[in-house]
């Protein structure tokens, strides 16, 4: 059997048979989901090959599947990333209603998205790029937040995204006569400037609207923070990924062959959007008081560093985004998961009332905080690989405006250690409050995940190249090539960063602190709570907390005020009011009345027979 | 085995006379026998059709003797039968869904099994007459069965509903009397092949008069705005099992007529033209209008209108692709609208207000029922793997060959529309707070039965559309031949 | 081998020196402020004193694990920033301290430059007390304020010289002149974002004593605030010499290198004795005003140079 095929009947089973399994007994929904995401997993990694692909006739046109060195990087990290958050997933659920509901649609996402994966025409991946909206916009409104409301906002714009690829694929058979986006790809330079403009403002809305860019990316705050943490882990580090899936393929190769990728300023357009939906992003990540909302915005600021990537389209910024894009599934996957731990756990993740879990959940601190300085892009982890590849890659383009382009990068990047630290100090740091006595490490079957994926990123971070060489390969197969090193960064200057002695460094360096500050002293030292602090003479009561949480960023906000006023929210709530209103109006036409609706027919009828000679008689 | 066109209008309407004979020998009879006749009417369009789109020839029965262009022809073309096939299948499961309907008392069910019945055989005649009058006195029959079910529940609204479809409907017949009257003084004939044969002879003032008023009456039958005023409330105040009936027989009827007299009859360029703008306006209005409903069954009456905009669109573009999207929409729009209404009317009954927002977490209470209308929302506005995405997926790829990206454009964003109201629906259905757990009304077993059935085909259609597309492609192929068409039914006339 | 231990001698060497020097420095502030406030002060080795009794006590108390690592980040991060900017160039005195010095990426240094203080903050996070963690919010949002201007200043440097690292720029400068002359409105940016970077006034809101209780080393004592102190002097040498390298193309030998790194610091230390505190918000404005600006100038000027 061909081992596409198998890896999305397995999962497509694994859907049915979890939401079967909840009516035995609910652990084993979630069982069953991590059993065939698995099986899908070894089979992808072991079986398919780049010789695998199949076509589905339907009358008229025939879906095509297969894998290449591109979408075989997206399906790893799609499996890869699936298989921990299923894992994990098992226990986050338990005990918790509707789990073959929640199960169900949970591998359906997944099966959706490697079919994306392994589409390689245009009619079967927008199957299931829809299968991938519904099934993920029926476990957003899992929670039931505000009926639906949310989830009604992610349906309209993925809906917007959806039509538009429709319409874009349409229109490209229309004109080149072929879905297959190979096709696009070759076709591409010889349709005329119009039409490519069409083609491409189009896709870029498809994939927008999933990548978050701004000005799409209202859904994505909410919906983000709204879903079951278990499955925002999906949600943020994969299936925005789909959206950046897709803007690669027509940022490096479909763009490069037509006209419109040298003259026009569609590139530029758009690393912009995502520059400065980054800074925005994270500026609103860094106000939030809710840890899951401040990791919503988080997603959306780092997307922005990807897409800018992708739309600068050298070799390096390529390469950058491809890489920021697998490390963000890790590291973002990972925070979401230790939100989720510490929701179940602590019963809140407000970040102005929970603090000091370090000592009560130090597994889940560890993976938080190798995540952390992984998306604050500090080195040496992965994170920084990324985002050094991402500025050499502006400032070495040689393009004027990439240079200011750099410094929003660098805004929003720095913007985002102060969300960063907000983010580990709100939840772990801080005083100990008694009414968090109780809490306890979340189980092993979810901190297992987490700290495995946190030391995938130290792994990556020593050796990049790990990770360089699926994307260069990738990158190959998209026309593009590019030179990668084991553990060198390097830029087309001839600039080179060694991570080895930067881990050298590093590591010998901590060492000799550490133990410096350990020897002895470590032993003659107490412990002591973080209540018994030096206070400048006021002597607290027993009950206080004196930790400084609510409004940390108040100075900062001040400063950034004027741009914070305007919300994108408020122009399309303004719209859907303006568009509600104008429905209301047309809506009267039918008034209900019999004889308005005879009056109409006469008209109708009228009309016609008047000007019926003009019309007809073409 | 001897089966042929006839026994779709001479079976219904013989048992629409038996019935009340029936009922003083057996008060379940009066259910079962419906079922058997709409049963067995199902058993010979599948295998007329089969024997149709294997033989490539259409089988023309004339009734009384009398050749064409005097006799009175039944055309059972690949193009026909499909619609016949489509209409007896649904009428089958609306018999099911509503076998225990009004099981109390007796009376009324009589009388609905009666109507029905009626409905049935008007609807089938209109599609399978190859005569125009004979169309007409179809349509008659099927209006009259439509009016009375409108009012079937006897109440206020009902009759209102009822009065306002009367007062329209009676302009349709008005005006495609004197149309007809109009044409058979210019042609000298009624038969339909032979009109088409010979109207490039009528002046041309005169055609486009004659035209205008077909339209126009069709139109109304065919839920063409603005001449589409009675169809939210004929749809929201007529028992549950009679909207089903609506979606899926009534309107295709005026629909098909609508197509025959454009493509077939007339020779008229502009009258594609027309169709797209109406049909568009029809779409954006009513998806707008049924955005604004509170009321779950009103609703799903704007959508269907909007759904009938967007098959006129198509057949308007007219290209084999578009009208093999448009016969593939209805195919779909009978199928998941039936359901939608179907369930819909489950959960109407268990909200005693029908307003949407008090449904509110009904989808705990009813479990199933919720399931049919979820899956059938999510079928209707076209996502995949549904089968309303294959229709959409046809009927756009022929509207982008012909270039007509605007068209485009304004299908798709009154698409999001119709998410945005479906979706609205679903939330509230699963995830709102239940305000009482009274259930009123639990589905009966041939109502799960029916509305399965209907899920099954739109998941299955959904993932191999190739189990219809074969006849749909031929009834295409069938509609846009009008020289076969002409020939086939005139050939008789000589044997 | 012989390399290696080379490598290793002059690691010790270049860290020695740069605590050294960055101590004494300390010192002298510490009088030249006392002096421009009419105050005697204390001696310039004072610094010495102080880092030296703390290595000599013990700690009594710890409040958990970040904090008790938390100085071991700082002193790990400051001596690698250290390593990565070449301290002498040329033959000099001690030709060796060359050699530690990989080649020194700009964009790598910026962001090593924060890993010490991110680690300090969790540490200073976990003790609890309401002043660090203030001053830890100031801190941070005010390194939003003036890594901006002085990315900027990088930004246009190393499109002018066509090279992301310290020895590309320096190898330039050899060729071309001082880059404090030739790309005069990035050393202009550079300059007014290190009053900020050095946390003098005005810009000392983050630690200010009198109203924090100097903020975030306020829970730390004994060893842990040696070895915070330590780390300071040599992350502030680091700093200075970073500047030196990029606008003065370095210094040859140590004489030139105290002389020019002095009167870099002077700047921001004169600028800071006379100057009253400015709220963290009026702060940020202040970095993302002329700064910028200039930056951006400077950005404009190295496209066209």
């Amino acid at each position: 059997m061909n081992s596409l095929l198998l890896v999305i009947l397995i999962l497509l089973a694994g859907a049915v048979l979890s939401f079967l399994a909840n009516r035995i007994m609910p652990i084993l929904s979630g069982v069953m989901s991590f059993l065939s995401i698995g099986a899908a997993a070894v089979i992808f990694f072991v079986q398919v090959s780049a010789a695998d692909s199949m076509a589905i006739p339907i009358s008229g046109f025939s879906l095509h599947w297969g894998i290449n060195a591109y979408s075989w990087l997206f399906g790893a990290m799609v499996l890869g990333l699936s298989v921990f958050v299923a894992l994990y997933a098992i226990a986050f659920m338990k005990g918790k209603d509707r789990l073959g509901y929640f199960f169900f649609n949970f591998n359906l996402t997944i099966m959706a998205m490697m079919g994306i994966v392994f589409s390689t025409d245009w009619v079967s991946l927008f199957i299931f790029w829809e299968i991938m909206t519904w099934s993920s916009f029926l476990i957003i409104i899992y929670a039931g937040i505000s009926e639906g409301r949310v989830g009604t906002k992610y349906m309209i714009f993925s809906a917007i995204g959806g039509y538009a690829m429709f319409m874009a694929i349409l229109v490209s058979n229309s004109l080149l006569g072929s879905f297959q986006i190979a096709d696009l790809v070759s076709g591409f330079g010889t349709l005329s400037l119009g039409n490519q403009a069409l083609i491409g403002i189009l896709f870029m809305v498809a994939f927008g609207v999933k990548s978050a860019v701004m000005p799409l990316h209202v859904w994505a705050p909410r919906a983000y923070a709204d879903s079951p943490m278990a499955f925002t882990a999906i949600f943020s580090g994969l299936l925005s990924k789909m959206g950046i899936f897709g803007m690669g393929i027509l940022m490096i190769s479909v763009f490069a062959q037509g006209t419109i990728g040298q003259t026009f300023i569609f590139s530029n357009i758009l690393a912009w959007l995502g520059a400065v939906t980054s800074v925005i992003a994270t500026f609103y990540a860094l106000i939030q008081k809710d840890a899951k909302r401040l990791l919503a915005y988080s997603s959306i600021a780092q997307l922005g560093y990807i897409i800018v990537g992708l739309a600068i389209g050298t070799p390096l910024s390529i390469m950058a985004a491809l890489f920021l894009a697998v490390v963000h599934a890790i590291f973002k996957g990972t925070l979401f998961m230790v939100v989720g731990a510490v929701e179940r756990q602590a019963g809140t993740t407000n970040m102005e009332e929970l603090g000091a879990l370090i000592r009560k959940m130090p597994w889940t601190f560890m993976a938080a905080l190798f995540s952390i300085i992984a998306l604050a892009g500090v080195p040496p982890l992965g994170g920084f690989v990324g985002k050094w590849m991402l500025y050499e890659s502006l400032i070495t383009s040689g393009f004027g405006a990439n240079y200011f382009l750099v410094i929003m990068v660098f805004l929003s990047s720095t913007a985002a250690f102060l969300y960063s630290y907000r983010f580990l100090f709100g939840l772990f740091l801080g005083q100990e409050e008694p009414e968090f006595d109780h809490v306890k490490e979340a189980p092993a079957i979810m901190v297992v995940p987490m700290v495995v994926l946190a030391l995938l990123l130290l792994v990556i971070g020593a050796f990049p190249g790990l990770l360089f060489e699926p994307i260069a390969n990738a990158m190959a197969y998209m026309g593009v090539d590019v030179n990668w090193n084991m553990t060198v960064l390097s830029n087309v200057w001839g600039d080179e960063v060694h991570m080895e002695p930067l881990w050298t460094s590093i590591l010998v360096m901590f060492v000799i602190g550490a133990t410096f500050l350990t020897f002895k002293t470590r032993r003659n030292t107490r412990y002591v709570t973080t209540k018994d602090i030096h206070t400048s003479g006021e002597i607290p009561e027993a009950h206080e907390n004196m930790t400084f949480s609510v409004n940390f960023y108040q100075p900062f906000e001040r400063a950034i005020e004027p741009v914070m006023k305007r919300k994108m929210d408020t122009y399309y709530n303004r719209i859907g009011e303006g568009l509600e209103s104008l429905f209301g109006f047309a809506r009267k036409i039918y008034t209900g009345n019999g004889q308005t609706y005879a009056i109409y027919v006469i008209i109708f009828l009228s009309i016609l027979i008047l000007i019926g000679e003009t019309i007809f008689n073409k | 085995m001897v089966v042929s066109p006839v026994h779709f209008i001479a079976v219904p309407l013989l048992a629409a006379f038996l019935i009340p004979l029936l009922a003083k020998v057996s008060k379940e009879l009066v259910r079962i026998v419906p079922g058997l006749v709409i049963g067995y009417l199902s058993v010979v369009s599948v295998i007329l059709m089969t024997q149709v789109v294997n033989t490539g020839q259409p089988i023309i029965e004339v009734i009384g003797g009398w050749s064409p262009p005097f006799g009175i022809n039944l055309v059972f073309s690949a193009f026909t039968g499909f619609l016949v096939s489509l209409m007896t299948f649904m009428a089958f499961l609306i018999w099911i869904y509503s076998y225990r309907f009004k099981k109390i008392d007796d009376a009324p069910a009589q009388k609905y099994f009666i109507l029905f019945m009626m409905l049935v055989t008007g609807s089938t005649g209109i599609v399978l007459t190859g005569d125009i009058f004979n169309l007409f006195v179809f349509m008659e029959i099927t209006a009259i069965a439509a009016y009375s079910l409108t009012a079937f529940y006897r109440d206020r609204d009902g009759a209102e509903a009822a009065f306002k479809y009367l007062l329209i409907g009676s302009f349709a017949s008005a005006l495609m009397l004197l149309a007809i009257v109009l044409l058979y003084s210019q042609v000298g004939t009624l038969n339909m092949a032979e009109i088409a044969q010979r109207i490039h002879t009528v002046p041309q003032g005169m055609k486009i008069t004659i035209f205008t008023l077909f339209v126009v009456g069709l139109g109304i039958e065919a839920e063409m705005f603005p001449l589409n005023g009675w169809a939210p409330d004929a749809y929201s105040q007529s028992p549950g099992p009679v909207g089903v009936a609506f979606a899926a027989l009534v309107v295709k009827a005026g629909v098909y007529s609508l197509v025959r007299v454009v493509f077939t009859m007339f020779d008229i360029h502009g009258a594609y033209e027309f169709l797209i703008i109406m049909g568009a306006i029809t779409m954006v209005i009513a998806e707008i209008s049924a955005l604004k409903q509170t009321n779950l069954k009103r609703m799903l009456a704007y959508s269907s209108i909007g759904q009938m905009g967007f098959v006129l669109i198509a057949f308007g573009i007219g290209t084999n692709a578009a009208v093999f999207g448009a016969l593939f929409l209805m195919f779909n729009h009978a199928v998941i609208k039936g359901l939608l209404f179907m369930s819909g009317s489950y959960l109407v009954y268990n909200t005693p207000s029908k307003e949407i927002k008090d449904m509110a977490g009904i989808g705990k209470k009813l479990p199933m029922v919720s399931f049919f209308f979820a899956l059938g929302a999510l079928a209707i506005v076209g996502l995949p793997p549904f089968s309303g995405f294959w229709s959409k997926l046809y009927i756009l790829m022929a509207a982008a060959d012909a270039s007509f990206y605007y068209l485009m454009g304004t299908i798709l964003i009154v698409s999001i529309i119709e998410i945005v109201y479906y979706f609205r629906v679903m939330g509230r259905l699963y995830f709102g707070k239940p305000q009482n757990d009274v259930v009123l009304q639990k589905p009966t077993l041939g109502g799960i039965f029916a509305m399965g059935v209907l899920a099954t085909v739109i998941i299955v259609i959904g993932i191999h559309p190739d189990f219809v597309t074969g006849f749909i492609q031929s009834a295409a192929d069938t509609l846009l031949d009008k020289a076969g068409y002409i020939n086939n039914v005139l050939q008789l006339t000589n044997l | 081998m012989d390399e290696f231990w080379m490598k290793i001698i002059g690691f010790v060497a270049t860290v020695l020196l740069a605590f050294v020097v960055g101590a004494v420095y300390g010192g002298l502030v510490r009088k030249i402020i006392a002096r421009t406030q009419n105050r005697i002060g204390p001696p310039w080795y004072q610094n010495f004193i102080d880092i030296l009794k703390l290595y000599s006590k013990s700690s009594a108390i710890n409040h958990g694990f970040m904090q008790h690592i938390a100085p071991a980040m700082a002193i790990t991060a400051s001596v690698t920033v250290l390593m990565f900017v070449p301290v002498l160039t040329g033959d000099g005195w001690f030709p060796w301290f060359e050699n530690l010095n990989f080649k020194g990426d700009l964009i790598f240094l910026v962001y090593m430059m924060v890993f010490g203080s991110l680690g300090m903050a969790l540490g200073i996070g976990q003790t609890g007390n309401p002043n660090a963690a203030i001053g830890v919010s100031r801190g941070l949002s005010m390194m939003v304020g003036y890594e901006i201007p002085f990315v900027m200043a990088l930004v246009a440097l190393m499109v002018q010289t066509e090279t992301t690292s310290i020895t590309g720029l320096m190898e330039y400068q050899d060729q071309h002149g001082w880059l404090m002359f030739s790309s005069p409105f990035a050393f202009i940016a550079a300059v007014m974002a290190m009053l900020g970077m050095f946390h003098y006034g005005p810009f000392d809101v983050a630690f200010a004593p009198s109203e924090l209780a100097s903020g975030p080393p306020s829970e730390f004592g004994g060893k842990y605030l040696a070895l915070m102190m330590t780390s300071g002097s040599i992350f502030a040498f680091a700093k200075l010499v970073l500047f030196v390298d990029i606008f003065m193309n370095g210094a040859s030998n140590l004489i030139i290198l105290v002389i020019k790194t002095l009167v870099l610091y002077m700047i921001p230390v004169l600028y800071g004795a006379v100057s009253p505190r400015y709220r963290t918000e009026q702060a940020i404005r202040y970095f993302w005003g002329w700064p910028t600006f200039f930056g951006a100038l400077a950005i404009i000027f190295a496209i066209y140079y």
